[in-house]
């Protein structure tokens, strides 16, 4: 069997440098999470508060167990907001380093863009730009790869879902175009 | 033997060609999902759930357990030949499994992993097939006081055995409470926290949060690390597999105790990591040179493995009857259920006899036709890890968007998944556990609806969650369990005992 | 692979023969759309007309059943709301486009969407524990005296079963407690394991436990019996259940069971369906179907079909009222 043995070796030529400065401390994230989920908190409770908060013939009315919730989430969040101020522990913790952000920025952008296109040109010509776009700017791979392996993935996505399986995507005016 | 007979209907229903196509398929996307970095199980299961949603329950669910068997054999495989545990279960399979690969024994640790997890389940699906008919029986007996009990002691069992910071597991689970409730309120037939949004009318759905939790935060933290990998590339041939199948009977004690201890945790919420450790350190402990552990070991892959498949399997028992997850992957496809109109719980095998048995025996089947398939596949299935991450990485965020968008049909969700994709990036960093969120919005609605029929059944007297032996007992195993770190350190030496976690370090 | 087949087989039938018949028709796959979850009252009336249309060749593109049983079936009705102009989705309606627009105060109202046609009525029957009272009369008696409210299960809050609660306990003078479960069949069982002591299920949710002896009929809650005689327990038909009047309780309610377009698409549009599913009313599948059911046949469109709806509608809105459901 040792005949059959081969090496797979893949780089990651574009990986994130080790000695790259912080962007932030898991404290400065931990206070900035702790203060939107109190916000949220305070929202949901006074949309709760107003549903219905009391007990009436039949039980709780519809608002009173989010209400209760809201409470102890505002209370977990205030915990987490003191605790995370006096954590020495936390402040040394690096959130991220900027070269790590700059990846991980790499695949969000895209991703959000993917969004934004889905909305308005439908899945699959998004998939498309998604893919090919992405292979040849960040993975810096041959464009004829990656225009190739966009088309082969989209096209194989369309066939499984749209047709096989009659799950239906957004489409935009592209397929209309082609009758679909 | 009733189950039996039940068995054999179900293996009646599942013998046509249709549905063995549909494993098959199952099967080899499953693979897939399991090799690719960034997804896993759990997400591949969920992104490719919409494949199921216009065939009938049956067919729907027999593929998507053939996509969890694939998953789970093809996170063996990057666990050997790169050291890459594709879950945290298959962590424990690397101690043994990379060492073989690189003393040029990829092919034998391979069909080990593989021959192992078939009868780490199999065990597992002995026990569901024996146990499902008493479930059944009892299945009448649940009322809304007893759901409403199983749930709390879900619930608790999660505050008070979980290993995070107590405060970070209840935002947690209040926060997926909370957007569990988004939506109408079936109880009153009142809407709520919808802030007149008609997108936020049909609520928030449990898989949309998964795909963004762990399909698109999981890309965005595999970014962040460095991805070069190295490994090796195997072909197994059918002399390596029967040598290792001759030796099998040798293992026996640790194949056996390996499936008990994964069957126990399954079935209890230990769940697999805690198993495949455990089945790892109980190996080397009753060994008698623990110290050829890690160095290659062949039983250093057969106890894990074991364990980790026996625990993933039986971990399907309590979905089914409880509706209680007793894993991710078990929790997706409790989701799974719900869009098919199914409701889990003692109550499914009473209403969907068909289904039930169908799944049963698709686990048999499945656990077959995957074996065979692996061994034969693998060289192929290895080297999809050749492919550069910037080609995966955007191939999954259109895979997560196009899950994300069949469940409902709706734009709206593909920008809640990357909300949840920021949300679970950003927790997972800040060590929020992200397990109890899934769980309360996937429970969360049915917990307070049981709540609430309670209540209107009893005129609203608590006492009505005492009122019988058995709901009685639940309810105070629940609160027992919430204040556990409390009683623990009253009763020290007993908690070693209950929490196998630790074992495992 | 079937569809893959299915819709090649179209596409060259579509190809050879040029329609010799000039109108619309559809030209992607039907959706046809559930207000409720799985396994429901519509979900297997759709599946029914799915086969039926199938198997007797009525449309050469497929049909696709597609659940959006989200809050309560509010999911379904916003989504065809949105779909305007789209010819390619049919809706499942039944009561809840009266009710739900009043009781969780959604923005929504039937006459937005097309009607098709109305196929059926469906009947509901009040069901006890075959352990339970043997009478209407005795049941209402033993509700009256019991120390603690009769359990009355039912699908969903401030809907038809839930109103029928109402009209009982108004008729009667009995106090029920309502408790509203997520499926009819989440009612049955609960009935059969006495954590309820009472349904007002439709025929069809509790067929089989009515079939195992586990349950009793009492009554429906029509002006007459349900026409189907042929025995379905040892010794009961449909038939055989008296009518809620003539056991001294006089509530009736039928609910609809319809057809509905988005709004804004065109008279051909709508012509095709209604000739469409006027063809599936007169398949062997859809009277199987009704009789398995005990669903009431009716055959409505155009003008009788708008003129139902609107008395149907007034109708609901009254008993909606009445029973204090409707949103402030």
């Amino acid at each position: 069997m040792s005949n059959s043995e081969v090496e797979i070796v893949v780089d990651d030529p574009t990986a994130p440098e080790a000695d790259s400065p912080d962007v932030a401390s898991n404290r400065v994230v931990d206070v900035v999470v702790s203060l939107l989920l109190l916000a949220l908190a305070a929202t949901l409770g006074w949309d709760n508060w107003r549903t219905g908060i009391g007990w009436d013939s039949t039980g709780p009315q519809p608002g009173y167990f989010p209400f209760y919730l809201s409470v102890v989430l505002g209370g977990a969040s205030l915990y987490g907001l003191v605790a995370a101020f006096l954590s020495r522990k936390e402040a040394r913790e690096t959130f991220v380093t900027r070269a790590q952000a700059r990846r991980v920025m790499a695949v969000f952008v895209p991703t959000l863009l993917f969004c934004l296109l889905t909305q308005f040109l439908g899945l699959y010509v998004a998939s498309f730009l998604l893919i090919a776009g992405f292979m040849r700017l960040v993975g810096k791979i041959a464009l004829w790869k990656s225009l190739l392996t966009a088309v082969a993935f989209t096209a194989v996505m369309f066939v499984t879902f749209d047709i096989a399986f009659d799950v239906i995507m957004p489409k935009g005016p592209l397929e209309a175009a082609f009758g679909y | 033997m009733e189950a039996f007979g039940l068995l054999l209907h179900g293996f009646a229903v599942l013998l046509t060609w249709k549905t063995l196509v549909l494993m098959m398929v199952g099967l080899v996307l499953g693979i897939f999902v399991g090799v690719l970095p960034g997804l896993g199980g759990p997400n591949g299961v969920a992104i490719l759930l919409p494949l199921t949603f216009t065939m009938d329950p049956t067919s729907a669910i027999v593929m998507l357990s053939c996509i969890y068997w694939g998953a789970l054999f093809g996170g063996a495989i990057t666990s050997i030949l790169f050291n890459i545990p594709g879950e945290a279960w298959s962590v424990a399979t690397t101690f043994d499994g990379y060492p073989m690969a690189q003393q040029g024994r990829a092919a034998e640790a391979l069909t080990a992993a593989f021959t192992s997890s078939f009868i780490g389940s199999l065990v597992a699906v002995l026990l569901i097939t024996f146990l499902a008919p008493l479930i059944s029986s009892f299945a009448l007996k649940f009322g809304p006081p007893e759901f409403f009990a199983v749930y709390l002691l879900t619930f608790c069992s999660f505050v008070g055995l979980g290993r995070e910071a107590k405060h970070k597991t209840v935002i947690s689970m209040s926060l997926g409470l909370l957007l569990a409730g988004v939506g109408m309120d079936t109880v009153s037939g009142q809407l709520r926290m919808t802030f007149g949004s008609a997108e936020l009318l049909r609520g928030i759905n449990f898989l949309v949060a998964v795909i963004g939790l762990f399909g698109i935060s999981e890309i965005l933290l595999t970014m962040e690390e460095r991805l070069a990998l190295r490994g090796h590339a195997a072909a197994i041939s059918l002399r390596v597999v029967l040598s290792v199948w001759k030796d099998l009977p040798k293992y026996w004690v640790t194949l056996l105790r390996s499936s008990f201890i994964g069957c126990w945790l399954g079935i209890t919420p230990g769940g697999a990591i805690a198993a495949s450790f455990m089945g790892y350190n109980l190996a080397k402990r009753f060994a008698k040179d623990p110290d050829s552990f890690g160095k290659g070991r062949i039983e250093g892959v057969f106890a894990p493995e074991t364990a980790a498949h026996a625990s993933g399997t039986s971990a399907l028992l309590p979905m089914l009857a409880l509706g209680i997850p007793g894993s991710g992957t078990a929790a997706i496809l409790l989701g799974g259920l719900m869009v098919w109109g199914l409701n889990p719980g003692p109550l499914l095998f009473v209403e969907h006899k068909d289904f039930v048995w169908g799944l049963i025996a698709s686990m048999y089947l499945g656990n077959v036709v995957g074996l065979i398939l692996v061994l034969t596949t693998v060289p192929i299935f290895a080297s999809i890890l050749r492919v550069p991450f910037a080609a995966v990485a955007p191939m999954i965020v259109v895979s997560c968007a196009i899950g994300a968008y069949a469940i409902q049909n709706a734009m709206f969700d593909i920008w809640l998944m990357l909300g949840f994709g920021v949300v679970g990036y950003v927790f997972k960093k800040i060590g929020i556990p992200l397990a109890p969120f899934t769980l309360a919005l996937v429970l969360g609605s049915r917990a307070e609806d049981a709540f609430r029929l309670s209540m209107i059944g009893s005129g609203g007297d608590m006492k009505v969650f005492w009122s019988n032996g058995l709901v009685g007992s639940i309810t105070t195993l629940a609160i027992l369990l919430l204040f556990w770190p409390v009683l623990d350190k009253a009763f020290g030496s007993l908690g070693r005992l209950w929490r196998p976690a630790k074992v495992a370090g | 692979m079937r569809n893959i087949m299915k819709s090649a087989a179209a596409l060259t039938a579509m190809l050879a023969s040029v329609p010799a018949v000039a109108g619309w028709e559809p030209t992607k796959p039907v959706e046809i759309v559930v207000a409720a979850g799985a396994g429901g009252a519509s979900d297997q009336m759709a599946r029914m007309m799915q086969a039926a249309i199938q198997k007797n060749n009525l449309m050469k593109q497929p049909m696709v059943v597609s659940l959006k049983g989200g809050a309560s079936g509010a999911e379904a009705l916003m989504y065809m709301k949105s779909s305007e102009g789209d010819p390619n989705k049919v809706l499942i309606a039944y009561s809840l486009i009266y009710m739900l627009p009043l009781s969780a105060k959604i923005p929504f109202n039937w006459r937005e969407l097309t009607p098709v046609s109305v196929v059926a009525l469906d009947q509901f029957v009040l069901w006890d524990n075959a352990s339970g009272p043997k009478t209407v009369k005795e049941f209402i008696e033993a509700a009256k005296a019991a120390s603690s409210p009769f359990k009355m299960g039912g699908t969903g809050s401030k809907r038809e079963d839930h109103v029928l609660t109402v009209f009982v306990e108004q008729k009667t003078g009995a106090k029920f407690s309502y408790l509203p479960y997520k499926s009819g069949g989440e009612a049955a069982t609960q009935l059969v394991g006495s954590h309820t002591e009472s349904n007002v299920n439709n025929p069809s949710e509790n067929l089989e436990v009515w079939r195992a002896g586990q349950v009793r009929a009492l009554c429906v809650f029509d002006k007459e019996r349900i026409s189907y005689t042929t025995k379905v327990t040892e010794t009961q038909s449909w038939h055989d259940i008296p009518t809620c009047k003539e056991e001294g309780l006089d509530v009736q309610y039928l609910m609809l069971r319809a057809l509905f377009l988005p709004g804004k698409v065109t008279a051909e549009q709508q012509a095709f369906y209604v000739d469409l599913f006027q063809k599936v009313t007169q398949t062997a599948e859809y009277k199987d179907y009704m009789e398995k059911q005990a669903l009431k046949p009716i055959f409505l469109t155009g003008k009788d079909m708008l003129q139902f709806l609107e008395e149907d509608d007034t109708l609901n809105k009254s008993l909606m009222t009445e029973a204090g459901f409707v949103a402030k």
